[in-house]
């Protein structure tokens, strides 16, 4: 999962990407509106973080803006001004949730977590497919009931993958939203933790819970297909 | 006490004024009227008596004094017109028909009257309603001489007549020149204070929110105190934005830092239990983090707090007037956005003519806290009416279906900083706030049980249609 963190104050801004990537995210940073914009618009993230009081164009600003070029990633705000006239402002240009600062950062992986299942049509944290089950706030897999152990990547795939349901998700949309932009996107690599995923989650290969579609990516099949 | 309106002072003081200058004027004249009345009067017994001296004639036996048919009045009965000869001692020797047909008293004594001079005598100043009028005279008979009276005396009555005529005249037409100049000053009193009416009306048009200027048409000596207000205006608006913006800088600058600081203990915590999991040895590094840990979570408490009771304004001199369901149902959109996992149901019923007399930030601030509440603490449903209150203005009453509020924490959520639930997250200052800002605008806040099975609470705002 791809998030944008949009904070003008480096110390928290670095706070957040630290604690964000310890919880397993891939995470970009603005340090003010115009960067946000320009991330905003070369990459689909899965969710943004934004500060409302940004230098050179504020956050309101930004996620209209977004919102009216059709970007539609959940957007959580910080705001320092806890008035209700900003929070107020936030939601109505097109934020999702808002959080005040001070904050506690588990609330934070709290409310990203709800946004980015909201986002996927998901209301529990817990995605159930078959006996498969993938729980979002404990970030656990089992299988049958028995624990699956996943490394964070993988279990990043099987996330996206899940959350995204029946569309198909190609391997560059994978790479985008798992890894770090400057990473080598090397296409194998995909395929090899999908084969050892595969291998983790239907270990006797009878469920097929991940399909590959030919020349397209790879599709979450569940237990109907 | 309250002061009388500028016009009922100009009228008052003119009917004072118009009242003391019109009696003394009524006065003067009366008794001018009276004076050359009895002055004309005394002319008219002089007449008599010239007549009455002229028609006397010299007899063998004295004086003889005719029947004196020219002086009409002398010679009939009740005539009102008198007249007698007398001498010094009293001793008559003529007396007119109409005083012996009328049996008139020439009693009252002339006293010492020097021969040439002449008396008037106001009878009515002893009870009599006569004039008299002596002339005392030397006269020579035969070669003597002796000193005569001539008496005349007329009845007051006529006199009384044309006084009593003149003053009726008189009063009524003072009054009538009164009553048109009361009119006169009212019409002038009106016409010359409009504009002064007009700037009350449109300074309480401002109070109420309805203007947020003075319109700045006016006569020049009221333009300078227009424009003195309206600047006064702008200044207090400007200065109230540049002290919010103060203070919200200020908030912004206090709590970032806040943040990293809670942020940067929190990870310590973290890397020190992941290091083992033996069980936690507390050392002095511990309890430094701690106490750290309570003076942040004080000092967050502190910022909070005071920043936004420093920033609500409370009542304001040029009343703003907000839409009080308008306000809701924003509040609402924008809370169901961040709600929506809860998928609740929110009805908002009420006028939406209902108005609060006061600043929009703070209206949103209160009902932002109260509703945020209702929708954190509910299970399905959250109602909000906005009714009219006769007393305070506005009425709004939020009820939901959560677990509510025991009766005996109700006071301790109301004060500064407790919370009644600390399960969910939050800096436990909204509703001490909300109540705080409430009492700034003398309304009131009460909590008590929803029909709905959670909680109601119920503000009363300063508020109109």
């Amino acid at each position: 999962m791809r998030i944008l963190v949009v904070e003008d104050e480096q110390a928290l801004r670095d706070q957040l990407t630290i604690f964000l990537k310890g919880e397993g995210y891939v995470v970009d940073e603005a340090c003010d509106g115009e960067e946000a914009l320009y991330y905003g618009r070369e990459y689909q993230y899965d969710a943004a973080v934004v500060d409302l009081g940004l230098p050179k164009i504020d956050g309101v600003a930004v996620i209209e803006t977004l919102r009216a070029e059709d970007r539609s990633f959940p957007v959580l705000i910080l705001t320092a001004r806890s008035h209700w006239q900003d929070k107020v402002r936030g939601l109505e240009a097109g934020a999702d949730d808002y959080l005040t600062k001070p904050f506690h950062m588990e609330e934070l992986a709290a409310r990203i977590n709800a946004l980015l299942r909201r986002a996927a049509g998901h209301a529990s944290p817990v995605l159930t497919s078959g006996d498969l089950q993938l729980d979002s706030a404990k970030k656990e897999v089992r299988v049958a009931d028995a624990l699956v152990e996943l490394t964070a990547f993988e279990y990043k795939v099987l996330e996206y993958l899940m959350i995204n349901g029946d569309r198909v998700v190609s391997k560059t949309e994978l790479t985008d939203h798992l890894y770090d932009q400057d990473f080598d996107r090397d296409s194998n690599v995909i395929e090899v933790f999908v084969g050892r995923l595969r291998k983790k989650v239907d270990p006797d290969g009878s469920r097929k819970p991940i399909r590959t579609v030919r020349g397209q990516g790879y599709r979450f099949a569940g237990e109907s297909a | 006490m309250k002061q009388l309106g500028l016009q009922s002072r100009l009228l008052i003081l003119t009917l004072l004024v118009l009242g003391a200058s019109l009696g003394l004027t009524g006065v003067v004249l009366d008794a001018s009227f009276r004076a050359s009345n009895i002055v004309a009067a005394e002319e008219q017994l002089e007449l008599v008596i010239y007549s009455v001296m002229g028609a006397v004639e010299e007899v063998d036996s004295g004086l003889f004094l005719p029947e004196i048919a020219t002086l009409g009045g002398l010679s009939q009965p009740e005539s009102g017109l008198y007249a007698l000869v007398q001498t010094v001692d009293g001793e008559v020797f003529w007396r007119s028909r109409s005083a012996r047909l009328s049996d008139v008293d020439f009693a009252l004594a002339p006293g010492n009257l020097a021969p040439g001079d002449f008396r008037f005598l106001d009878g009515r100043d002893v009870g009599i309603s006569r004039f008299f009028l002596t002339y005392a005279v030397i006269w020579e008979e035969r070669g003597e001489e002796v000193e005569l009276l001539f008496r005349a005396a007329a009845d007051t009555g006529p006199f009384q007549v044309q006084v009593r005529e003149f003053r009726r005249n008189l009063w009524l037409g003072l009054l009538g020149v009164a009553a048109l100049v009361m009119l006169v000053q009212v019409v002038a009193v009106r016409v010359g204070l409009r504009p002064v009416r007009v700037m009350a009306d449109e300074v309480l048009e401002l109070e109420a929110g309805k203007r947020t200027a003075l319109s700045g048409d006016y006569p020049h000596e009221l333009t300078g105190l227009a424009n003195n207000l309206d600047r006064f205006i702008e200044h207090e608006t400007a200065s109230r934005a540049r002290h919010r913006n103060a203070l919200d800088d200020l908030a912004h600058s206090l709590k970032t830092p806040l943040a990293v600081i809670r942020n940067a203990l929190r990870e310590e915590k973290a890397e020190f239990n992941e290091a083992d999991d033996e069980p936690l040895q507390i050392d002095s590094h511990d309890v430094d983090r701690v106490l750290l840990r309570d003076q942040l979570d004080r000092m967050e408490t502190t910022v909070a707090h005071q920043l936004s009771r420093a920033v609500s304004s409370g009542p304001v001199v040029v009343g703003h007037l907000t839409g009080v369901r308008q306000v809701v149902e924003r509040l609402g959109r924008a809370l169901r956005t961040a709600y929506r996992d809860k998928a609740l149901q929110v009805d908002i019923v009420g006028s939406q003519e209902l108005k609060f007399r006061g600043d929009e930030r703070d209206l949103m601030e209160i009902l932002g806290n109260l509703l945020e509440n209702a929708f954190k603490y509910t299970r399905s449903r959250v109602q909000v009416q906005v009714l009219p209150h006769a007393q305070a203005g506005v009425l709004v009453q939020l009820d939901d279906d959560g677990p509510g509020i025991p009766p005996e924490q109700q006071q301790q959520v109301l004060a500064r900083g407790e919370r009644g639930d600390t399960a969910l997250q939050g800096q436990g200052i909204g509703l001490s706030m909300v109540v705080e800002l409430v009492s700034l605008y003398g309304g009131e806040l009460q909590l008590g049980e929803s029909a709905l099975g959670g909680a109601r609470v119920s503000v009363f705002l300063p508020g109109s249609e």
